[in-house]
């Protein structure tokens, strides 16, 4: 059998006829990767270093330019290996593993319904869950002392068969197979989660005798096994999707749990809005009060809630991954080497890097400041067009091997992202007919994490200018809501208020969204009446 | 007459400035058929070859589009006249894909080339598409398709075609979802890999057959 070999130590044995990328596939190499393996991501980069690798495809010559090329850079899933064949991984798969979240300030809850909980545990404990496209997230709490005991934050293994919910949802209802498979992984992810906990802090996973989890309905019907197909269908978008859960019953077995243990995955709204949404609504309290109010979920489906005092405007807007650091050329998640924040001191620019490692690239936060700050350098224009003087490769940020470059069509993708962000605020605007002095707090969450830089993101257009002192950056609101609707049965009545309130816009129905969404692609303030 | 201003202005994509020049250009005499091979096709090329797959800004090339759509506004009130001479092109985004952003461009590209365009919209049935090509005597279907789902429609297009007594007509797909894709496995005329290449593909068959 042929050899392929990465970098210096590894050998895998295969069978000739196989991609590379199915090759590392079945071993802890694994390539990144955002499609089902077509060659659409792009993101599954290798470096040619030995052996024959063959003509590049159609599809690399898509991805890749020529200096690229030479260079012996290829996309692993287009290379079917006969040969001994060395290589270098350079688009990494995320390691596996779980990590904690940073923890929000504890609420104070209602009384919980002592009633509901499984006999004869003395120290009952409650799981929530936020199943994301991109991240999953899950905290453990004590539920007679309403104290977190541990959390977890990891990505959704889902992501190896499309980093967007319409490949994933197109993979499920394309064969039953597959469809299990990603229900499977969800269900595992979620299993190892609870395990981690489980082992590293010697936690009696018996006494867990509550779950609540919320996600997007694109997660919920792929984890639930059916209906995917229909948020294929532009009809059902305005829509109350079901998820049936006759298949929870057997959680408590497979996660070890308490076998009584009750499991209640939140509905979600209509079309793509989820319960995470609902979720993220409740923990910010504000259809609580008259006064207008405005929550954008960041995430890789943005989804949009606009209170007028009386309703609940909600929408989703797909603008993919980029804020999460996905799909961008010198994008990365918010991880050890990831810069988040930049800042223009005497024309030099200045960084700030996780774990003050050496920096290899930039999360959602570090994106947008490297936007505003070139812009209001006169580097970049607000149409996106670098100045003349600026090489055509793009902005080079640091030159120092693996090399952190800005292209062109980097700051293409991230126009794309943001306006159509922008254009859902502005449409839910339009909608309620409320203007910007009517909206008085504007809550963020997802993706972005405390240091989103606020003015920069209003200079770019990806907030509305809304007085920065009513701004808040809320982190995870969907899993702050979910904990709440563990804790509390007071919060589980106002979400049902929520959900009745709730008015579901679908952006493509808008007249006005191609008009919106040109006007936004500029980096430029964002027009609010 | 120069038109050097107007295609600075139509690449700047100042829709203004380009409408005015190309007024300047007509009130001086010049005729609106020489104002779309001089000026208009001339930066629709330049802009071809700028947006390689590195160099792509969706923004700059709407910007451009909308200009070039005002300039031709302007010269042709009624609608370009060698429209009927290169023959028609029927384009749509099919049912499930509600993005037509590309399907746009597409037409922009096109209806600048003097290619005539029956844009059937997005989330198109396949029955509409083809009756539209019956209807108005197309040369050619474009499909542009965002989300993958699509692909078993672009699968049947040419099929219904010839059913229909249509089997004249190319089928040309594009866009993100079917651009990975070869002609042959969606059974298609051509893939075009962004919207200047599918109107090289139909220009050059219109061309040939002049």
């Amino acid at each position: 059998m042929p050899w392929l070999s990465v970098g210096e130590g590894v050998r895998i044995p295969f069978q000739p006829g196989m991609s590379v990328r199915d090759i590392l596939d079945g071993t802890d190499h694994r390539v990144r990767s955002g499609c089902s393996g077509t060659g659409a991501c792009g993101l599954c980069l290798v470096r040619i270093e030995q052996g024959s690798a063959g003509e590049p495809t159609q599809v690399e010559r898509l991805h890749l330019d020529h200096a690229s090329l030479e260079e012996g850079l290829r996309l692993a899933c287009q290379i079917i290996a006969s040969e001994d064949l060395r290589i270098t991984i350079v688009g990494r798969a995320p390691r596996p593993g779980w990590k904690r979240a940073v923890r929000r300030a504890v609420k104070e809850y209602g009384i919980f319904e002592l009633e509901e909980v499984a006999a004869g545990v003395v120290h009952p404990l409650g799981i929530a869950v936020d199943l994301g496209t991109t991240f999953i997230g899950l905290s453990l709490w004590d539920l007679t002392s309403r104290r977190c005991v541990s959390d977890r934050q990891g990505v959704n293994p889902q992501a190896e068969h499309g980093s967007d919910v319409m490949t994933r949802l197109l993979s499920a209802s394309r064969s039953e197979q597959k469809a299990r498979r990603l229900q499977e992984l969800a269900f595992e992810a979620i299993g190892e989660a609870l395990e981690d906990i489980g082992l590293r802090e010697g936690i009696n996973l018996e006494q867990v005798v509550r779950i609540v989890l919320v996600g997007n309905t694109a997660m919920l019907t792929l984890l639930g096994g059916t209906n995917h197909e229909l948020l294929l269908k532009p009809r059902y978008w305005t829509l109350p999707i079901d998820s049936p859960g006759h298949w929870l019953q057997r959680w408590p077995a497979r996660h070890a749990i308490h076998p009584g243990a009750s499991v209640w995955v939140v509905p979600s709204l209509a079309g793509f809005v989820g319960s995470d949404l609902l979720a993220g609504v409740l923990s910010t309290e504000m259809t609580e009060k008259s006064e207008g109010a405005l929550l954008i979920d960041f995430g890789t489906n943005t989804e949009i809630a606009l209170w007028d005092g009386k309703s609940l405007w909600v929408s989703s807007a797909a603008g993919g991954p980029a804020f999460e650091g996905a799909g961008i050329g010198c994008g990365m998640p918010a991880e050890r080497g990831a810069i988040f924040r930049i800042t223009l001191e005497n024309s030099i620019l200045a960084f700030d890097v996780v774990d003050n490692a050496e920096p290899l690239g930039l999360c959602g936060s570090g994106l947008v400041d490297l936007l505003a700050v070139l812009v209001r350098s006169g580097r970049l224009d607000e149409a996106g067009r670098f100045l003349p003087t600026i090489p055509a490769d793009g902005f080079v940020l640091s030159s120092a091997p693996p090399g952190i470059v800005l292209t062109k069509r980097d700051v293409d993708t991230i126009q794309r992202a943001k306006a159509a962000i922008a254009t859902g605020v502005q449409i839910l605007m339009a909608e309620a007919g409320q203007g910007g002095k009517q909206i008085k707090r504007l809550y963020v969450g997802g993706a972005f994490g405390q240091w989103l830089d606020i003015a920069n993101a209003q200079q770019i257009g990806l907030l509305p200018d809304i007085e920065a002192t009513s701004i808040r950056l809320c982190g995870n609101t969907a899993l702050a809501g979910c904990e709440d609707l563990l804790m509390s049965p007071s919060s589980v009545k106002s979400l049902e208020r929520i959900r009745g309130c709730a008015k579901v816009v679908n952006l493509s129905d808008h007249d006005g969204f191609h008009d919106s969404f040109m006007e936004n692609l500029y980096l430029r303030r964002m027009k609010i009446g | 007459m120069s038109v050097e201003r107007l295609r600075e202005a139509l690449l700047d994509g100042d829709q203004n400035r380009a409408v005015l020049e190309a007024k300047r250009l007509v009130d001086g005499g010049a005729p609106g058929e020489t104002i779309v091979t001089e000026a208009i096709e001339k930066v629709m090329e330049q802009l071809g070859a700028k947006c390689t797959v590195e160099q792509f800004n969706l923004l700059e090339i709407m910007l451009v589009g909308r200009a070039v759509t005002a300039v031709m506004k302007g010269l042709f009130p009624e609608g370009a006249p060698c429209a009927t001479v290169k023959g028609a092109v029927v384009l749509a985004s099919l049912e499930g894909d509600v993005h037509d952003l590309g399907k746009n461009i597409v037409k922009t590209v096109l209806t600048a080339k003097g290619i005539g365009v029956i844009d059937c919209g997005k989330d198109c049935s396949l029955d509409k598409l083809i009756e539209a090509a019956k209807r108005d005597n197309a040369r050619f279907i474009c499909i542009s398709g965002l989300i993958t789902s699509v692909v078993p429609q672009v699968r049947r297009v040419k099929g219904l075609c010839l059913a229909r007594g249509l089997g004249q007509i190319r089928v040309v797909a594009g866009g993100a979802a079917l651009k990975q894709s070869t002609a042959q496995s969606l059974n298609v005329d051509y893939v075009a890999e962004n919207a200047f290449d599918g109107a090289r593909y139909i220009e050059e068959i219109v061309e040939a057959s002049l």
